[in-house]
């Protein structure tokens, strides 16, 4: 097929709304996968993307997991990170003041033991200078208390969304595992408590063993699958929830290049995050934006929310 | 510390020995910055592939002036197999100089080096740079001759150069640890230690080290994904036992007494 150049002189719009959170465009970076921003500096232009979502924080700081925390997998990461951060202080402390001055949405990924935890959290960072929104993450797999436990029961996955929705004012984005067996469930349930938006999926649930050890291949035994490899299941999830719920989804997983992330928008998602590909070419989102605003220009396509496919 | 993700032209990538190459490509930007001890992640997979998914952390092993970067490695699976068919004329993604390096305290007369089978790969630079001033001892080993095919890159550096291998086909028969017990003996005065090899031999110099109470860096590998930081995968637990250090982006290159050595993988 030959695109032909839009006749229009217009540029693309590819702002979009997550709740009252207003993103110049739908590329966001994906906790976990982007440090604190700093990490990234000079080798991506985080002024140019629509979002970043900080890696997860807790209350306390947490040094995450004994290795090896990675395995590398046909097109796809092993990980056992164990959410290792610097705890909220540090964070607010520490981190802010620099990505303050960063041209982006920032967007803060919290974690917890306790829909207490949760709460606390997301207070602490209600009146922190420069935070437009949250990302909470009940869908890590690595970390034995908290995490996916909320997330796989889709009454704590609500009670979770309902405490942090009374803690602050800032929009929230619910972070769903796909290690359930029916997503649009829990989707369903904390739309209705609350959310503003929901992203997915987290990683998925895998292992790994070295034969040579015969060992399991991660200390922790099970570790999240990310990378190419669960796009298609990524993508399916997103068609899913999108079709289950009224609120934004954002889709995450595997997106690597323009071709995966236009597969999520068309399927409904508002937003897309990258995450592993980051890792392997730091450059990635700019070259992700860049290519979504050439196929728009390309198709005459004049909004974002308008790559979405027909029902 | 400025870092660049470029496309770099392959220079040449003869095989040396059994399944060891010297990868030389055209980074001038990169090489501009570098410093003994830092490393370069290096994408092995083929234009738009996924598989392998991640890029290799390479040791940066020699520079020359004219902007070209030489990594010697290994090829231990199929990452670095891929890497190994790649042929002159081809465009290797690398990004880097990464990490921290070695640090050079000025008030030791006199340096130790010792390398480890292709743990000789970041002490060349480092090597070179010492060699300006001071007196530098080079102490390799290997299981034998054909796993240290650049030997003589470091043998024309300084006349207090020596080799063990553990069949005897080069040097003396034993291990690089036997040549340090001998160095140890008879130096007087203030000296360093710099070191990279396998982890019990690493682990054997440091405590060799601490008896004298000579400072002793380590150069740590790990299994990693991004090389920046980002992915916080390449922990190695504190001495402390307070957490853990990150090879990428403390490290690779760390004052021995912060590691725990006690723990193995």
């Amino acid at each position: 097929m030959i695109h032909q150049k839009n006749p229009i002189t217009q540029s693309p719009n590819l702002s979009i709304k997550i709740g009252s959170l207003v993103l110049k465009n739908p590329v966001l970076l994906a906790s976990g996968t982007c440090g604190y921003g700093t990490e990234l500096d000079g080798l991506l232009d985080l002024d140019q993307l629509g979002g970043i979502i900080v890696k997860g924080i807790s209350i306390k700081p947490s040094p995450g997991n004994p290795p090896p925390r990675l395995v590398e997998t046909p097109c796809g990461l092993l990980n056992s990170i164990g959410l290792e951060n610097v705890g909220i202080e540090s964070f607010i402390g520490d981190k802010l003041p620099w990505l303050r001055n960063v041209k982006t949405s920032l967007i803060v990924n919290i974690l917890g033991n306790s829909v207490e935890e949760y709460a606390e959290i997301a207070k602490k960072l209600d009146g922190a200078e420069g935070v437009k929104a949250i990302e909470v993450n009940i869908s890590c797999p690595n970390v034995k208390a908290g995490g996916i436990a909320f997330g796989t029961d889709p009454e704590a996955a609500a009670n979770v969304t309902r405490a942090v929705k009374k803690a602050t004012d800032l929009p929230m984005i619910i972070k769903l595992t796909p290690n359930v067996t029916d997503i649009t469930k829990v989707a369903r349930k904390v739309a209705s408590a609350g959310a503003d938006a929901i992203s997915l999926i987290n990683t998925l649930l895998g292992m790994a063993i070295d034969i040579k050890s015969r060992r399991p291949a991660l200390a922790n035994v099970f570790g999240g699958l990310s990378g190419p490899a669960i796009k298609p299941i990524a993508l399916r999830m997103v068609w899913q929830v999108v079709r289950a719920v009224d609120i934004p989804v954002i889709g995450v997983g595997g997106i690597s290049s323009p071709d995966d992330a236009l597969e999520f928008l068309m399927a409904g998602a508002k937003a897309v995050e990258i995450g592993t590909a980051t890792l392997v070419r730091p450059g990635t989102a700019e070259n992700v934006l860049a290519g979504i605003r050439d196929y728009m220009e390309a198709n005459s396509i004049q909004n974002v929310d308008d790559l979405r496919l027909p029902e | 510390m400025p870092r660049f993700d470029i496309p770099a032209r392959i220079i040449e990538q003869p095989q040396l020995a059994h399944g060891i190459f010297l990868l030389t490509v055209k980074a001038p930007a990169i090489l501009d910055s570098a410093n003994p001890g830092q490393f370069c992640m290096l994408e092995v997979k083929y234009n738009n592939s996924s598989d392998p998914l991640l890029r290799r952390p390479l040791s940066i092993y020699k520079t020359r002036a004219n902007g070209q970067i030489s990594f010697l490695y290994k090829e231990v699976g199929k990452g670095t197999r891929l890497l190994s068919k790649r042929r002159p004329g081809e465009i290797v993604r690398v990004l880097g100089p990464l990490g921290q390096g070695f640090r050079l305290i000025d008030d030791r007369p006199q340096c130790i080096l010792v390398g480890g089978g292709l743990g000789i790969a970041p002490l060349l630079l480092l090597a070179e740079r010492i060699n300006q001033s001071g007196k530098l001892i080079i102490l390799i080993g290997a299981g034998n001759a054909s796993e240290i095919p650049t030997i003589e890159d470091f043998s024309g550096l300084t006349r207090y150069f020596h080799i063990a291998t553990e069949d005897g086909s080069l040097g003396q028969r034993g291990m690089v640890t036997d040549l340090l017990a001998q160095t140890l003996r008879e130096i007087t005065g203030m000296a360093q230690i710099y070191t990279c090899g396998p982890w019990p031999m690493m682990k054997a110099v440091y405590y060799m080290a601490r008896k004298k109470n000579i400072p002793c860096q380590v150069s740590l590998e790990a299994a990693m994904a991004c090389g920046i930081g980002l992915c916080l995968g390449c922990a190695v637990p504190k001495s402390d036992s307070q957490g853990f250090l990150h090879v990428c982006r403390e490290g690779p290159v760390f004052d021995a007494d912060q590691v725990n050595w006690e723990y193995s993988q």
